[in-house]
């Protein structure tokens, strides 16, 4: 019983221009009270925060606590 | 992170909290400060800096009993019309008593209360006679505060690990199993006392969005002290006396009465018509909330277009700024203005919220459950209609009597079986190839407490529930599969949801009456104060399945005369009445 | 897991410090962050020192990290910010000065308030305002002269929380203000005096244009009492806005002014359910034995809030 691959559009939105995971900061990642957001490395190297699990309560603190502005929470698309 | 990694530590400590939210904080610094010896632990599934049902803040107190607003007897009351009788008042009273020096100790944090402008407290008079709503300026704040006191104080904090089981032993509590969220290793705190400040079971119905998360009650509040009490052998009390509230429809934020209320907002049907006076929540205007909705004369609405624009500017200002931000978002996405149109209101999905109802584990005047040394605050206890500053209040008097109980006790030995139990039951679905993920288990278990749970309730519906839970049940336990260790703690919360649909069923189930408005609005059974006017207690039963026993309300310290007893009912807007201006 | 990892860190302040001298400004970015965490007021020094970092987003960070902290280090630093090229670090440090406690902190706010710019003084008034301290008393009465309203706000604010007689001429002036939000403001100030000039003042606010502001007054008359305050009352019971009405009542009701009892008792009948509730209490303070007949009309009221208020009412009727 194989598990589908099912795409899904998620709210979190980072700006990895702005977003400075490379220098240490998990802020985003550690408030998140779902724990839905983690660390990639991206192609060049650095790394940047993301969605991972689409389970978001679209409380914000990701947003709030993000020393450079690079967190966006939009609402999810099923009830916006 | 979230690789599977095997691994068992324990530590012991004398006070463990679980669950770094409202009543958690609260609790750890009384009990430091009590004892300043004393070893207090505070762990959180989540990051304790914003942690709970408060993450993002809170506009206002609506529950304070400040002197020469209102009298604890006057609170009291309310409180005990406001839940149909069923209360036993000790705990109300002393809460109301004592919530006015949490009020000044929360000031001292750097929580600001609303004052005038010669710098003095500044009540809204919102409802019924006595002053119960005190504004926050900087809501916002309310974790950060907390958190720095916390740090201050150098409480122990354990973030990331999510308890599952409590210990026992000898009669009474003796630890905690948990699990780390991001790498699911064990660990196993031995403690004297345990205080749960969970919060409420903010997961058990589906909101109409069909979005897990998109629920009224912040998602990560999934039940856990709800199940872990009922594993653990304690009581609980009212399950049937459900959550239920009017949100903003789709958003499922709440669309704040006690903002609007006071500045002339009201609820309204399609055609602009006030149909409820009163906005203040309760099970009775649920009910006629509920009858709007199906009787033909939906949607329902919060009507701000007819007040002020200086009236408009301040409601926006308040509430979209603290609690739920996105709010605005969410209203500019779909061009609603509050000056032009009215705004779509819907009931809630079902919840058990003490914050908000009655139901809960049970506890007394101390937070004290069932059992010995295991101690209960916030929306997860039994204390009716508690709000934040409630489980400010009571995870206060819970942190103040542990620091005496662990004074004449030591640790209490257990079964070591129950921990290698409970890492196999834990584990099971990492043990799998494939299987059903967490996500199907709980959506079809909310699914189905939508379905067949949500009042009126009807017998026939209930029991069907209830069969459909043991044939979930049966799937999860044998066929339940994860990948990683962020999906083992959602498989945890899973088991711990069904829990929770199991026993509002059995609870509603067994209460032949209808009471609390819509909250138990039993469709086959009228209010029946000579048989029903006690408390319901659950408890996990010989055979592993809910028991159930009544149990005396306690005589009132505070009277309430025959004609006051009916104060909720008749909420429906008389021919009489007109419209409001 | 090691058991010293399961718990949060409690990091040595100068260790952490260190990481404000990294060449990247995320670093230090994380470096302030973490010294506010820590909690320890040993941080002041070194956030201080990260609030004049060369990098913008740092210094924002800073001056939002400083609102864990008090006292006058924590305040000078937060005032040298209001000077700051980037609005983003003004905005924040304004909002961290408004969250002092400790009135030691006004020791670094007061040798600013000569300032003159807008936002800035803006700041300062609102950082010193619930520090209560006296010293600023001149400073904030020159301000009401300031052309910005915001400023001539805080400077009222100022004043009323000092609650002292002497300042009355300038709250009374305040009260005759161009701005409505100002007048409002300087009206609720006068709560704390018992004076007839007060009382005079509020009486004169019951006729402002702006509904705001006559509300403002009508709500505060109950607070300074006075021989003409319950005519004055009595007459905005027709006031346009039930807003201002319902503020009339209430003070009327709490002023025990039984004069006005027969005038509130027909106001049951409007529409407005807030305004009945309170007309309900009002006239339960009252206790008129006259106006019994039109509580008893609203016993069965359809808002639960005004039948409890309206029993309780009959209540102190009876007894």
């Amino acid at each position: 019983m194989p598990l589908a691959q099912t795409a899904t559009t998620v709210p979190v939105v980072v700006n990895d221009d702005l977003c400075i995971a490379d220098k240490g900061c998990t802020a985003c990642v550690d408030v998140c009270p779902l724990d839905v957001l983690r660390i990639v490395e991206k192609d060049d190297g650095k790394k940047t925060a993301y969605m991972k699990y689409d389970e978001c309560w679209y409380c914000m603190p990701c947003e709030a606590d993000c020393p450079t502005d690079a967190v966006t929470v939009n609402l999810p698309y099923l009830l916006k | 992170m979230d690789e599977i990694l095997d691994g068992l530590t324990q530590i012991d400590c004398d006070i463990l909290i679980i669950g770094g939210g409202t009543a958690g904080p609260m609790a750890a610094l009384k009990a430091k400060r009590k004892n300043p010896e004393a070893n207090v632990v505070l762990l959180d599934k989540a990051n304790v800096k914003r942690s709970g049902a408060i993450s993002m803040g809170m506009d206002g107190l609506n529950n304070s009993v400040i002197p020469g607003y209102a009298t604890p007897e006057q609170y009291t009351k309310e409180i005990t019309i406001a839940n149909d009788g069923i209360c036993d008042q000790a705990a109300v009273y002393r809460y109301a008593q004592e919530c006015y020096g949490i009020i000044q100790e929360l000031d001292s944090f750097g929580i600001r209360f609303q004052k005038d402008q010669n710098g003095e407290y500044d009540v809204k008079k919102v409802h019924h006679i006595g002053t119960y709503v005190l504004p926050m300026p900087n809501g916002d704040t309310v974790k950060k505060a907390l958190y720095r006191q916390l740090r201050k104080a150098r409480i122990n904090i354990i973030n990331r690990f999510m308890a599952t089981r409590l210990l026992t032993g000898e009669g009474r509590v003796a630890g905690a199993i948990c699990v780390n969220t991001r790498s699911a290793e064990f660990l196993v705190v031995r403690a004297k006392a345990v205080i749960m400040g969970l919060g409420a079971a903010g997961r058990l119905g589906l909101p109409t969005s069909g979005y897990l998360y998109g629920t009224y009650e912040n998602a990560s509040n999934s039940g856990e002290g709800y199940a872990m009490a009922y594993h653990a052998g304690a009581g609980l009390a009212n399950l049937e006396c459900y959550q239920i509230n009017p949100l903003i429809k789709d958003y499922n934020g709440p669309a704040c009465a006690y903002v609007a209320g006071p500045m002339g907002g009201y609820t309204a049907n399609a055609q602009g018509e006030r149909f409820i006076e009163c906005d203040y929540w309760s099970g009775q205007m649920m009910q006629e909330f509920f009858d709007e909705l199906q009787g033909g004369k939906g949607p329902v609405y919060l009507k701000l277009n007819h007040l002020a624009e200086e009236t408009i500017a301040e409601i926006e200002r308040v509430l979209h700024i603290v609690e739920r931000p996105t709010r605005g978002h969410f209203h500019e996405g779909r061009g609603t203005d509050y000056r032009k149109q009215m705004i779509e209101m819907h009931i809630s999905e079902i919840g058990f919220c003490s914050g908000h109802s009655a139901s809960g584990v049970f506890v007394d005047e101390h937070a004290r459950t069932t059992i010995p040394g295991l101690y209960a605050a916030g929306d997860m206890a039994n204390v009716p209609h508690n709000y934040m500053l409630g489980a400010f209040t009571n995870g206060a008097f819970a942190g103040m009597d542990a620091a005496d109980y662990i004074a004449d006790v030591d640790y209490a030995s257990f079964d070591m079986g129950e921990i290698d139990a409970e890492r196999t039951r834990v584990m099971a679905p990492t043990k799998r190839d494939d299987g059903i993920p967490p996500n199907q288990i709980e959506y079809k278990t909310r699914r189905l407490v939508n379905d067949y749970l949500q009042p009126p309730k009807v017998t026939a519906k209930m029991e069907l529930a209830q069969k459909r839970f043991e044939e979930v049940r049966d799937d999860m336990e044998s066929g339940m599969y994860v990948r990683d260790a962020h999906e083992l703690m959602r498989s945890l919360e899973a088991s711990t949801i069904l829990d929770c649909a199991d026993m509002a069923a059995a609870a509603s189930m067994y209460r032949t009456e209808s009471r609390w408005g819509l909250y138990h609005n039993r469709v086959e059974y009228e209010r029946d104060d000579e048989n029903w006017f006690c408390h319901t207690i659950l408890t996990k039963g010989e055979d592993g399945k809910p028991a159930h026993k009544k149990q005396d309300v306690k005589p009132y310290i505070v009277e309430i005369a025959e004609d006051e007893r009916d104060a909720y009912y008749k909420q429906r807007v008389g021919a009489s009445s007109v419209a409001a201006e | 897991m090691p058991v010293d990892q399961l718990f949060e860190d409690f990091d040595d302040i100068a260790d952490l410090a260190e990481g404000l001298d990294d060449p990247s400004p995320g670093a230090r970015i994380m470096a302030v962050i973490e010294l506010a965490d820590n909690a320890d007021p040993a941080a002041i020094p070194f956030l201080a020192k990260a609030i004049a970092d060369q990098d913008a987003g740092v210094r924002k960070q800073a001056a939002q990290a400083l609102t864990d902290f008090d006292g006058p280090a924590t305040a000078a630093a937060l005032v040298s910010a209001l000077d700051d090229s980037d609005p983003a670090v003004i905005e924040a440090a304004a909002v961290s000065l408004t969250e002092l406690k400790d009135p030691a902190a006004g020791d670094a706010i007061l040798p600013h308030l000569d300032a003159t710019e807008e936002v800035k003084l803006t700041a300062l008034l609102a950082g010193i305002k619930e520090l209560r301290r006296p010293e600023a008393m001149g400073p904030a009465i020159k301000a009401l002269a300031h052309a910005s309203p915001a400023v001539r706000i805080q400077a009222v604010g100022v004043i009323g929380w000092l609650q002292d007689e002497t300042a009355l001429p300038a709250l009374r002036e305040a009260a005759k203000d161009a701005d409505v939000k100002v007048r409002r403001t300087a009206l609720s100030a006068l709560g704390f005096s018992k004076s007839e000039h007060a009382e005079t003042t509020l009486v004169n606010g019951l006729a402002d244009p702006e509904w705001l502001a006559r509300e403002a007054a009508a709500e505060t008359l109950a607070k300074t009492g006075g021989s003409q305050c319950v005519a004055a009352l009595r007459s905005v019971l027709d006031d346009d806005y039930w807003q201002v009405r319902l503020k009339a009542v209430r003070s009327l009701g709490k002023l025990g002014a039984t004069e006005a009892a027969m005038e509130i008792a027909p106001m049951m009948d409007v529409p407005v359910p807030n305004l009945r509730k309170e007309c309900a209490a009002a006239l339960g303070e009252l206790a008129v034995p006259e106006t019994v007949r039109f509580l008893e009309k609203y016993a069965d009221d359809s808002d639960p809030d005004v039948r409890k208020n309206v029993r309780w009412a009959l209540e102190k009727l009876a007894a």
